[in-house]
């Protein structure tokens, strides 16, 4: 697919899979191609759903997007609500059942990034993260007291 | 800086500001509440700032259409000819820093009108002679489709304009009470000075009572820790 800029960058030299050609419409145009990603598997998050698959997505993220490229999308959700309903639920944009391939109730599962309308960001717990990872010890320290638990 | 970015800002204008970019953001909402009431705001992750709903692609295809009049964009390391560096230092296949990528960086330098260039760290580590690696070229070759590129380059000690034709950095002001001689030290290029360049006019009193109320409680809804911390009394 093509994309605008980028050509006279080290990514040219860089992304060998990143090709500069001729633009076909605008002869004397160089224009740089980047092949599309396309993702095995999708895993997304949901502020509501209903059972055919059918989301409701922050539209400030690109969820909807990930989901059409990828070969697989599992999405997680703060709650499960009847088709109909799915649009009183609050603000977003609505994904189709046709690109879900699973669906799981997870109130939470977002944490601890945020899920707009629902619940902040958890500033605290991700400057927790930060300082665990920084070696395997601390690292394991914070898997058994938030994952293991 | 970010009165140095809000008097760059021209009513009527779209004015865009990517991520992790909380001085452009400030000083675009200083010029927005002040002098250009009519400009265009859109400040990535802002609830109030943020006019699309079809996630970043939106905004990037907006970007790629030319729609941005002024956009902002930083460097790791930053040269005397507006090169940005987003990817390494040293050798990008093992690199002595890897930073975070280009990301957009390599088309939203090409597009919006006007591209100013800040960073809070003006050293020579960062303002070098030659970047490492490009993500982002100040100049290309007329084949390429460039319908703008960068304006000026704002740093906590002076501000410089890129001179398209030299594809050159040219300071243009020095912010109060920094010397010729103490920023060359703190540059790892031999300066140009503009012919006029002068002192950069410190902010008014005027400015700091609007980025200390209506500015900083607006950037508190995207940058809640810079709120708390950078605005001063």
């Amino acid at each position: 697919m093509p994309v605008a800029g980028h050509v006279g960058s080290d990514y040219e030299r860089l992304r060998p899979e990143f090709r500069v050609i001729q633009n076909p419409f605008t002869p004397g145009e160089r224009i740089m191609l980047v092949p599309s990603i396309r993702p095995d598997v999708a895993l997304i998050h949901a502020i509501a759903a209903a059972a055919d698959g059918t989301l409701l997505l922050d539209p400030i993220e690109d969820d909807a997007l990930l989901a059409q490229a990828s070969r697989m999308v599992v999405a997680s959700t703060e709650r499960l609500v009847a088709r109909d309903e799915l649009r009183s639920v609050g603000d977003g944009v609505i994904l189709q059942g046709i690109h879900v391939g699973a669906l799981v109730e997870a109130p939470g599962g977002a944490h601890p990034t945020l899920v707009r309308g629902v619940h902040p960001i958890d500033g605290d717990h991700i400057r927790e993260y930060i300082a665990a990872a920084k070696d395997d010890a601390t690292f394991k320290g914070y898997l058994d007291r938030h994952v293991y638990s | 800086m970010a009165c140095a970015i809000a008097r760059e800002v021209r009513d009527g204008e779209t004015v865009a500001v990517g991520t992790l970019a909380p001085i452009p953001a400030s000083g675009v909402l200083l010029a927005h509440f002040t002098h250009a009431p009519r400009a265009t705001v859109i400040i990535i992750n802002h609830p109030d700032y943020w006019p699309f709903s079809n996630g970043s692609k939106e905004f990037y295809d907006f970007a790629q259409r030319g729609k941005f009049d002024l956009f902002f964009l930083s460097g790791g390391q930053i040269d005397r000819h507006g090169n940005l560096n987003l990817i390494a230092v040293g050798d990008p296949e093992r690199p002595r820093v890897r930073f975070p990528g280009g990301a957009g960086a390599a088309m939203l330098y090409y597009l919006p009108r006007r591209v100013i260039v800040f960073r809070a760290e003006h050293s020579p580590k960062v303002f070098v002679e030659r970047v490492d690696t490009i993500a982002s070229p100040g100049s290309t070759p007329p084949v390429v489709v460039r319908a703008g590129g960068p304006w000026k380059v704002v740093t906590p000690r002076c501000l410089f304009l890129f001179d398209r034709a030299r594809a050159a950095l040219v300071v243009e002001a020095l912010h109060p009470g920094v010397t010729r001689d103490e920023l060359q030290r703190q540059t790892g290029f031999a300066l140009e000075f503009d012919p006029v360049a002068g002192v950069t006019p410190a902010p008014t009193d005027g400015e700091l009572r609007v980025l200390r109320t209506r500015v900083r409680e607006a950037v508190a809804k995207t940058y809640p820790q810079y709120a708390d911390t950078a605005f001063g009394r």
